[in-house]
């Protein structure tokens, strides 16, 4: 009975670390400007973040490594220092974006300052991860992220016409620059670097070992359908909604609107509750990704396990990188706009921390019996070139379409 | 021809992670020192000033002026092979970090702000 709860406990912590606020911004607007046909991208993003964690998960727990303790091993120092430059960028920005629209939430609850709320919440994140081990964190905003599933009721409740929304589960191309753009936006946000580095020292910091492979396999695999299937929800309620009338939703509070339609207030505060724990948890985890990096590539302690105490270099700079991404958001850049240039410039530094990944999780000299399978290896590789293409892609894309602006 | 007590130099043992008798984690093996002929590893060397060496030639100036010995001082350390206790899933030492001056940078005492008036 308690390995069940553990079990069901770290796959809600998956779900709520598969949500933020780039999933939220991309999937809300796809949905208002194409209804359902981008739903299939969220598949791709899903079906690729889940193999990815599960290797790095399954690398974490049979060799002890974290994600850039490999990248440190296998890319050498130089190729290593311009992937962790790169991740570092990508990860105070992905900061700046969640601390943002953590800010917007408290606003929409509680009418002040904005700035104000953007310092009340960095506070708030430090006072929390002061306060609870690892694993609460966690599991905290993981089970308080499941007033997510408010839209999920709206989606049954809205009762669109299923055969549409099925329909865009089929993949579809169209040469409108901007189309292109939110399939890369879509796909990225699920797969977002963060995710895995905070993934893979999570494995470390609870002690996983090759006892916890069914555990890694079940919070990759389930953990991140779920996720993905709350992240279909938000397309699907957006498009019954907004596409019909031509709202396009560029702040993060329209996103919480179709829940409020379909159960009033409470439906809203669900939402926005639900909306406020994913990327408050989000902030959490990709600040942490972002110190987990530079100890674990320079060989420092680390860990919220170990304490401040014993590792004052993680703690500092986790302190100096949320800071960081709060003088980002006070700077005046609205939160959507960073959201959307973290989530596109992710994808393009996604290929530096994926590969080594897939090498060493292929190694047997490393891995033993755990390397990867065929299916493993098979969809490793396809992936990684669906990433190479987009990662060519993003950038031209987020010119062209003016940062998805048209 | 492989033979006992060889291995892969580059592929298991530089940039791996170093921890001392404790478990504590005390830095990577920036870089390796050989002796002898056939070259033997004599240690293994630590520290920011390897940084520059590691990285291409056309910017290892720019780096030295960044991180190199005459801005942080003789920031490398060496630990005699004979230190190494066995190379697993890290690379273990037989020792405490302090008696080797590794991790000294994860020392609390240092992070300590002990001139504050109620300390």
């Amino acid at each position: 009975m308690k390995s069940v709860l553990k079990i069901a406990l770290g796959i809600i912590a998956a779900l709520g670390g598969f949500l933020d606020i780039g999933d939220i911004v991309f999937t809300t607007q796809a949905g208002a400007l194409y209804r359902y046909d981008l739903l299939w991208a969220v598949v791709l993003g899903t079906v690729g973040i889940a193999v990815y964690a599960e290797m790095c998960g399954r690398v974490a727990a049979v060799t002890g490594r974290p994600v850039f303790d490999v990248i440190r091993m296998r890319m050498g120092f130089g190729l290593g220092l311009v992937s962790l430059l790169a991740s570092t960028f990508v990860n105070v920005l992905t900061v700046a974006a969640e601390l943002g629209g953590l800010a917007i939430i408290l606003q929409l609850l509680f009418d002040a300052e904005f700035s104000l709320f953007v310092v009340l919440a960095a506070i708030g994140l430090v006072v929390v991860v002061a306060l609870l081990p690892f694993g609460g964190i966690e599991r905290v905003f993981g089970c308080c992220g499941l007033m997510m599933l408010v839209f999920l009721a709206t989606a049954i409740h809205q009762g669109p016409d299923w055969g549409e929304v099925a329909h865009g589960f089929v993949p579809s191309f169209s040469d409108s620059k901007l189309y292109l753009y939110f399939v890369v936006g879509v796909f990225a946000a699920a797969l977002m670097p963060y995710e895995v580095h905070f993934y893979s020292s999570g494995a470390v910091e609870e002690g996983w070992d090759e006892s916890n492979l069914r555990e890694n396999r079940l919070n990759a695999t389930v953990g991140y359908a779920l996720g993905g299937i709350l992240a279909c929800t938000l397309i699907v309620v957006s498009g019954y909604l907004f596409h019909p009338i031509g709202v396009d939703p560029t702040d993060l509070g329209t996103a919480a609107l179709p829940a409020q339609g379909a159960f009033g207030e409470t439906g809203l505060l669900l939402a926005l509750g639900g909306i406020m724990f994913c990327v408050g948890g989000a902030a959490i985890d990709s600040s942490f990704a972002a110190s987990y990096n530079l100890a674990q590539f320079l060989g420092w302690e680390w860990g919220r396990y170990r304490g401040p105490r014993k590792a004052p270099r993680f703690t500092a700079s986790w302190l100096l990188f949320l800071f960081l991404a709060m003088l980002i958001v006070l700077s005046g850049i609205n939160p959507v706009e960073i959201t959307e240039y973290s989530v596109v410039l992710a994808v393009v530094a996604l290929p530096l921390t994926y590969f080594p990944i897939l090498m060493i999780a292929g190694d047997r000299s490393f891995m033993g019996k755990h390397a990867n399978g065929k299916i493993s290896k098979a969809l490793g590789w396809i992936y990684f070139a669906v990433i190479i293409i987009l990662s060519i892609t993003a950038i031209p894309l987020l010119l062209m379409t003016n940062g998805g602006g048209g | 021809m492989r033979g006992e007590g060889e291995i892969l130099v580059v592929h298991r043992l530089l940039d791996e992670q170093i921890l001392d008798s404790e478990g504590k984690r005390c830095g990577r093996v920036d870089d390796i020192e050989f002796r002898g002929s056939p070259p033997r590893v004599a240690a293994l060397l630590v520290g920011e000033g390897l940084y520059p060496r590691r990285l291409p030639q056309w910017l290892r100036g720019p780096a030295r002026k960044l991180a190199g010995p005459e801005r942080w001082g003789a920031n490398v350390l060496r630990v005699p092979w004979e230190e190494v206790d066995r190379i697993g899933s890290a690379l273990h030492l037989r020792g405490k970090a302090e008696e080797l001056g590794l991790g000294e940078g994860d020392d609390p005492e240092r992070w300590m702000v002990r001139r504050l008036p109620w300390n």
